[in-house]
């Protein structure tokens, strides 16, 4: 995920489309993800053989798949494994790429080197071939799914952090702390990390776009939770024989991804403007 | 051409003897040349076709793999690579008379030698492994007569070893010298129209044209070599992905088609469309008998009543395959037994109840039965290799009907081939699905006999004595009558008495093609399809 600074930030916060619908549609995906029975009535792996491959109608808003299924519940009940896979992952890649690079940035020296050039080792690998090379020694599921997609994307937050520790850690007012004889720790704490850090939540926001989309793809290919569980991405895989004669099996969830990608990502660049806004 | 035409339809009766497939129009005059290309949906796990179990595999080995005898419609044998077959009185010596004119790829000729060669070899278990306890066990001696003479002695009668030895695809004899021989491969020659020329993993398998090929049966559509110059046949394991290649003209033919596309394709202008149930035991999900659960022959009863499998293959397959019921297919026309149809009955109250008294009544917080506190859980195990014709999704119909009628924990492990392997031999398994093809109650031996005694394919793990015996009494007759009657025994106490299987549906091959292409057909009596010899295409415009 590369990040545009090229544009002023009120440029861009026009260009940022619907931000309330981007908002308004997560707010029903965390519904989904926290209490998926608000939203339907069914449940996502009751098969009904005899109901196979419906077309959306009033009793079932998204269809049923080809076990007789009803998408909508599998789509509702999938936002809690799409959603989870994404936040872990990212998560764990901030937290992990926030310490990493505030250690490369203080210890400096060899440490640094030692830090930079393994997560210039990590990053040379594209994402997605990375996850692919870890789980195939973990083998597949939602854990090993998390921790993979997770470490695959430290080197993002490990540089931005380390080259901000290296601006703050220079600059007066840390200088001034440290003649007063502030104890490193306190320093640390108080001072570096937070500044360091500020542009984690959004890199975070923004990376968690990239997660879903990636954990849609991997289990798409067989790598995320084992059949029946409702994930968006195996839902695709599940319906693209379908898709001539039964759309509905893999247009609804693949939807439902692209619109959560764009709305996590129009309100982390929003946020992004907003922080860039202030701090200019 | 009255007389051409003729022949032609006595051909296709005699290729489609039960039922009627929609059958290629064949006016235009057939053409020598052109190159076809055929999507499939199977991977080999070996070209090697004495090792392949893979019947999907048949339709492009065929082409450079041929056998002493052929088939036809009606069960009987005509000459192939053999010009005459003698069976002595008591039934225990086969000759064979060989063609002296044939010659392998590699330049070799076809002798008595040659053919002893590949029967010796087969019963050695370090290159055959559980094939060799199969109906090549029962074979005491081979030995060469003369050049083209090959006599097979056997211990004592057993009736369906004429199916077997007549059937056994004859590799070179140079093939057992080199290191691709369990691989299969270029190195290892036949005989057939075609020659293989290029195996490339996960893409394509291709052939060029025989041009010293001389030895069709009777049964085919002409004689000499192939018409086509070469054929290919490219790996694409999803079934929307095939018909898209053809509709799109990528292929001229695909093999395997769901359900869901059978209707683009019946009833076409532009393509054709053919279907041809398989021989053998259908698709079948074997419970064992000597692990887990399904040790109880109350859980395996329960199981069979708890799956409403009209319904599953009616959701899965939009009506596009055959229910099967017995331990042999439908069109099997020696030894199938009708009065098999409709025993299992779906049944949930009854599957419940049968449970219940088992001692399964208390349920785990995710609704699944219990019994001293451990699950009702049936672990299937699928080998990745053999997933074809939508069995994933009849899988997992079939998951969600244990759960939600019974409470039973159907779970579903894929894996690969090394593994099923292990599982298999070491018997740590719940429960495995499988469908095969040979005939002469060959499938029932491979199912039903006990594992050292050639049930290779013994899922079930089944070792009832009454099995055996029937099966040993069968195989000792050349009586049809006696045979029938023992084999619907077995039929009734495997699947309605001991429940040591569920069967779902009868295999059947689907192959759909441009009408460009001519030719395609299906083997007599054995209905897989049949080799690409008698195919031709016409001039693309």
């Amino acid at each position: 995920m590369s990040v545009t600074l090229a544009l002023p930030a009120r440029a861009r916060q026009r260009r940022t489309p619907f931000p309330h619908a981007a908002a308004l549609f997560l707010l029903v995906v965390a519904i989904g993800t926290a209490w998926p029975q608000v939203l339907t009535a069914y449940d996502p792996i009751a098969a009904d053989p005899l109901q196979a491959q419906l077309p959306p109608s009033a009793v079932h808003w998204f269809g049923t798949d080809q076990l007789g299924r009803d998408v909508f519940a599998r789509v509702v009940y999938g936002a809690r494994y799409s959603m989870l896979i994404g936040v872990s992952a990212v998560g764990i890649a901030a937290v992990s790429g926030t310490l990493l690079g505030l250690a490369a940035g203080l210890l400096r020296g060899l440490a640094d080197e030692t830090i930079s050039r393994v997560l210039d080792v990590v990053s040379s690998f594209p994402d997605l071939l990375l996850v692919l090379v870890l789980i195939s020694f973990t083998g597949p599921g939602t854990s090993n799914l998390i921790v993979a997609l997770g470490a695959a994307s430290i080197p993002r937050f490990a540089r931005v952090v380390r080259a901000q520790t290296f601006v703050v850690a220079g600059s007066g007012f840390v200088e001034q702390a440290r003649t007063f004889g502030l104890h490193r720790a306190t320093l640390v704490t108080r001072h570096i990390l937070p500044h360091a850090a500020a542009r984690v939540p959004i890199l975070a926001t923004i990376g968690l776009g990239s997660a879903i989309i990636s954990a849609a793809g991997l289990s798409f290919l067989g790598m995320g939770p084992p059949r029946p569980t409702p994930e968006w991405g195996s839902m695709l895989a599940e319906g693209r024989n379908y898709l001539r004669v039964a759309w509905w099996i893999s247009v609804w969830p693949g939807l439902v991804i692209t619109l959560t990608v764009l709305s996590v990502n129009a309100l982390g660049r929003r946020w992004q403007a907003a922080f860039d806004g202030r701090q200019a | 051409m009255i007389t051409r035409r003729t022949l032609a339809g006595l051909a296709l009766a005699l290729a489609f003897p039960h039922g009627s497939p929609h059958a290629w129009a064949q006016t235009a005059q057939p053409r020598a040349g052109g190159k076809l290309v055929w999507a499939v949906e199977t991977e080999p796990t070996t070209l090697n076709p004495q090792l392949n179990g893979q019947d999907k595999t048949k339709l492009y080995l065929r082409n450079v793999y041929e056998s002493l005898l052929a088939r036809t419609a009606d069960g009987g044998y005509v000459p192939w690579l053999a010009t005459s077959h003698q069976v002595s009185g008591d039934g225990t010596a086969y000759t064979f008379t060989l063609r002296d004119d044939v010659t392998f790829s590699d330049g070799r000729r076809l002798d008595a030698d040659a053919v002893v060669l590949n029967f010796t070899r087969l019963k050695d278990p370090a290159y055959s492994g559980g094939i060799s306890v199969g109906p090549v066990a029962r074979l005491a001696q081979a030995r060469a007569l003369d050049a083209h003479t090959v006599e097979f002695k056997l211990d004592r009668l057993y009736a369906p070893f004429l199916d077997f030895a007549a059937s056994l695809e004859i590799l070179s004899p140079g093939a057992y010298g080199s290191p691709q021989l369990k691989s299969g491969g270029p190195d290892i020659a036949g005989t057939g129209p075609f020659i293989l020329v290029r195996y490339a993993r996960g893409q394509e398998i291709r052939f060029v044209r025989n041009p010293a090929y001389r030895w069709v049966p009777a049964t085919a559509g002409h004689q000499g070599p192939a018409y086509l110059e070469e054929v290919t046949y490219r790996f694409l394991p999803e079934s929307s992905v095939r018909t898209g290649a053809l509709t799109s003209g990528q292929v001229d033919v695909i093999e395997g088609v769901s359900g869901n596309d059978a209707g683009l394709f019946k009833g076409s202008t532009q393509f054709s469309y053919a279907t041809a149930l398989n021989t053998g035991t259908p698709y079948s999900l074997f419970w064992n008998t000597t692990y887990g659960p399904t040790q109880e022959p109350a859980v395996r009863r329960a199981l069979n009543a708890a799956i409403d499998v009209d319904a599953v293959l009616k959701a899965v397959y939009r009506g596009q395959r055959t229910r099967a019921w017995g331990i042999t297919s439908p069109i099997d026309p020696q030894f199938y037994d009708r009065s098999i149809e409709g025993s299992i009955a779906f049944d949930p109250q009854r599957a419940n109840r049968l449970l219940d008294e088992a001692g399964w009544a208390a349920r785990d917080a995710a609704g699944f039965r219990t019994k001293d506190g451990k699950r009702l859980s049936v672990e299937v195990v699928q080998a990745q290799a053999t997933v074809r014709d939508q069995r994933d999704v009849l899988l997992q119909a079939l998951q969600a009907q244990a759960r939600q009628n019974a409470g039973i924990d159907l779970t579903i492990a894929y894996v690969d081939t090394g593994t099923y392997a292990d599982r298999r031999a070491s018997g740590r398994f719940g429960a495995i699905a499988n469908s095969n093809t040979p005939t002469d109650a060959i499938d029932i031996e491979n199912h039903y006999l006990p594992l050292d005694r050639g049930g290779a394919l013994n899922y079930s793990r089944a070792a009832a004595p009454e099995l055996l015996a029937w099966l040993q009494e069968a195989a000792g007759t050349l009586d049809p009558k006696a045979r029938f009657d023992l084999y619907a025994r077995l039929q009734r106490f495997a699947i309605t008495d001991q429940a040591y299987a569920l069967p779902l549906y009868e295999p059947e091959d689907q192959v759909a093609a441009s009408t460009a292409v001519h030719g395609i057909g299906f083997r007599p009596f054995k209905q897989l399809p049949e080799s690409a010899h008698d195919i031709w295409i016409e001039p693309r415009t």
